[in-house]
């Protein structure tokens, strides 16, 4: 087997480029780039996943990794992929409220606080682990990074890419907090399938304009030209 | 077993519409749905021993409890009444060209889809699926309002589903924090509700009044209560009005009910005590910005959907006094809120069939010579307007009395800020009501406009809704109030 010591290296490193892909969405304005960093930091919890696993050896932490690697590595950003090439949309120079550099800044501050409130509350459970402890506080950052996205970004398609951050997140936090049961695991993914289906649909109709967006249903065939009744 | 049959109706219904391209046909089958669902609850009440047990249900998964079932059948009830009111309102969207013909499988499919998904909800008792459920119940509630794909309706369903999701999500790391904490108390995480309610002395509060506090976030969201509460108005007054309907009187007690069922978990410590003041302040604070935001109201739907934002706080803040007493009419409140509710939007339904020229969703509404025009809906909107605002001998005057009533108990300031917030939300609606309905066209310019013929199916389900309410009200019926209190003792208050 590996050395422990040497795995909870690796999973700090890993901890190091969750940070940097969040941030790296928080702050770009390039919109194709954002979808291929989302991958990224899925793919980054699938190899947290295993590396936990290698530490723990629970058999449900394969089972996530197996699940989101297919599911946020490949899928996802897949569709969102091909709807961005439908709504020819490059680039997001739109932002409410804050501009990446007050976002950056906030999420650093938020970062502080967070650490702050969790050490005082976590050590109730057997999670005193400082590597659990980073989990936990990583996990609600980029749960709340990815909530700034959603609000800042005016695109509809971004929107959705915050949000999924944000679920990165939550997976995050779960991992280091707490061993759920697979099923549960499962359902949010479910949830977050059908989600980006839908808001990646009416995105077609809201990113674009609405002369276009019928035409754009019927590209899709969710709209059938039927006549009679 | 009975699960299953659930199941089964909707899939039959789903082929059947899946099957048919006749408008009146897919209606007939929802209808239908609805109906076999409301049959099948009125069974399992009549009939079967509450908490039933049969295949899967009273497994770790699902059960069947008092509260839920009572969730259930206000469901079917609405759910029954909005897909008769849907055979003629949708009718005419449909000749007016605000929903194209080929979304109507879609509509139909998604509103069967809704009800299934409603019902498994109140049946779950695993937190997580019910939350699954809940979250479902919103994205496919969000497709029902962007059905009409106009621009501001995908805005509206946008907002919503992503105030509601973000929420959700904070509720699910209060969950994760819930299964923690039996993990460490029980040996086993767990996220049966039956279980924690059972263990539920046992948990260290701190780590409960955190976990309480982030599921609150995402079911208020989804209850539409302050500061959560912006996406409400907008989607409910965009959404076509049979949807508004159903949004308004069953998916924000979906959120209530999750709320609920949180804080009978937490009323078993002494955690409680430092909870009940914070749902007190949001529960009032909901009721406030409501109660502000409808006095200058000049949109019918809007009106109604902050009134909906009210009661939501007026929920919150009898479920903060945390006696028995102050919870039955809690429920009681559930049940006027979302009767009442379903009828004032059938009937701005009407007035928007109406006036539907001049008459955008977000442009103040342009309505005159209604006494002339749609004299019924007029009449309805005026009698359930004062059932909303609780005046006898409509029931939320009893829910709404009592509570107070309790309130005072507890703190007689709280009851004054309360008292004068919904008197500022009954001088909004009344102030509303004055001023449009006695709007006249000049004599000469506004014979143009025709009368809409309100089809029978649209007028027969909110006659039904408040003969209802006013059976209810009068009579108030001593199974039923058995039937609440039941609830309250599995709630252990």
């Amino acid at each position: 087997m590996i050395d422990t010591a040497i795995v909870i290296g690796i999973i700090r490193i890993l901890f190091v480029c969750i940070i940097i892909t969040a941030a790296y969405i928080i702050s770009t304005r390039n919109l194709l780039s954002v979808v291929s960093v989302y991958a990224l930091q899925s793919l980054t919890l699938v190899a947290i996943a295993i590396s936990l696993f290698s530490l723990e050896g629970s058999i449900v932490l394969l089972e996530i990794a197996l699940v989101t690697f297919f599911s946020k590595v490949i899928i996802i950003p897949y569709f969102i992929a091909t709807i961005q090439e439908k709504i020819r949309i490059k680039r997001d120079i739109e932002f409410h409220y804050l501009n990446p550099t007050s976002s950056l800044l906030l999420s650093m501050v938020l970062m502080l606080v967070i650490y702050m409130a969790l050490s005082k509350i976590v050590p109730e459970t057997p999670a005193h682990n400082s590597l659990f402890l980073f989990g936990a506080v990583l996990g609600i950052s980029l749960m709340l990074m990815g909530m700034m996205v959603t609000f800042s970004r005016k695109r509809a398609i971004t929107k959705v890419l915050g949000f999924l951050s944000m679920e990165n997140g939550v997976l995050l936090f779960g991992m280091f907090v707490t061993e759920l049961p697979f099923i549960i695991e499962f359902l949010i993914i479910i949830d977050l399938i059908i989600l980006v289906i839908l808001t990646a649909v009416l995105s077609v109709g809201i990113d674009s304009t609405l002369e276009d967006y019928h035409k754009r249903l019927h590209q899709f065939h969710l709209l059938k030209d039927s006549e009679e009744n | 077993m009975i699960l299953i049959s659930f199941v089964l109706v909707s899939v039959v219904s789903l082929v059947l519409i899946a099957v048919t391209r006749n408008h009146r046909h897919m209606n007939t089958v929802c209808i239908m749905q609805a109906l076999i669902f409301a049959a099948l609850a009125v069974y399992l009440a009549l009939t079967q021993h509450v908490p039933v047990f049969s295949f899967l249900v009273g497994s770790q998964y699902f059960f069947i409890d008092h509260f839920g079932l009572f969730e259930v059948l206000i469901a079917t009830v609405i759910f029954t009444c909005a897909a008769t009111y849907a055979r003629g309102y949708v009718e005419g969207l449909l000749e007016s060209g605000e929903l194209e013909k080929g979304s109507l499988k879609l509509f139909y499919a998604a509103w069967t889809l809704l009800l299934l998904l409603i019902v498994f909800a109140f049946f779950s008792d695993n937190f997580a699926l019910f939350w699954i459920f809940a979250e479902l119940t919103t994205v496919i509630s969000a497709m029902l309002i962007a059905i009409l794909a106009a621009r501001e309706n995908i805005d509206a369903a946008f907002k919503y589903i992503f105030i509601a999701s973000i929420s959700m999500l904070f509720a699910f790391v209060g969950f994760i924090f819930l299964f923690e904490i039996s993990r460490v108390s029980l040996g086993t995480g767990t996220l049966n509700w039956t279980v924690l309610m059972q263990y539920a002395d046992r948990f260290p509060t701190g780590m409960l009044i955190a976990s309480f506090v982030l599921v609150f976030i995402g079911f208020a969201a989804k209850s539409g209560i302050f500061p959560f509460h912006t996406w409400l108005p907008e989607a409910h007054a965009k959404a076509p009005s049979a949807v508004s309907a159903i949004l308004s009187g069953v998916l924000l007690n979906v959120g209530i009910y999750g709320i609920i069922r949180m804080y009978a978990i937490v009323h078993q410590t002494i955690a409680f005590t430092t909870l009940a003041p914070m749902i007190t302040v949001f529960g009032l604070l909901t009721v406030g910005i409501s109660a502000i935001s409808m006095l200058p109201q000049k949109n019918l739907k809007k009106l109604v959907a902050f009134s909906s934002v009210e009661n939501m706080g007026i929920m919150l803040v009898g479920l903060a006094i945390s006696t028995p007493v102050a919870l039955f009419w809690v429920l009681f409140q559930i049940v006027a809120h979302s009767l009442t509710k379903a009828s004032m939007f059938f009937s701005a339904g009407i007035l928007h069939r109406q006036y539907r020229n001049r008459f955008s969703s977000d442009a103040p509404d342009d309505i005159r010579d209604i006494f002339r025009l749609q004299p019924f809906a007029a009449w309805i909107i005026i009698l359930s307007g004062l059932a909303i605002i609780g005046m006898p001998p409509f029931p939320l005057f009893f829910s709404e009395f009592f509570i107070m009533l309790q309130l005072g108990a507890a703190s007689l300031w709280v009851l004054g800020i309360m008292l004068l917030l919904l008197f500022i939300a009954s001088v909004g609606l009344g102030y509303f009501v004055l001023t449009t309905f006695t709007q006249m066209s000049e004599p000469d310019t506004g014979s143009d406009i025709e009368p809409y013929l309100t089809p029978a199916s649209m007028k027969v389900p909110i006659i039904f809704l408040i003969g209802l309410l006013l059976i209810i009200g009068i009579f108030l019926p001593s199974h039923g109030m058995e039937y609440l209190n039941q609830i309250v003792m599995e709630l252990k208050f």
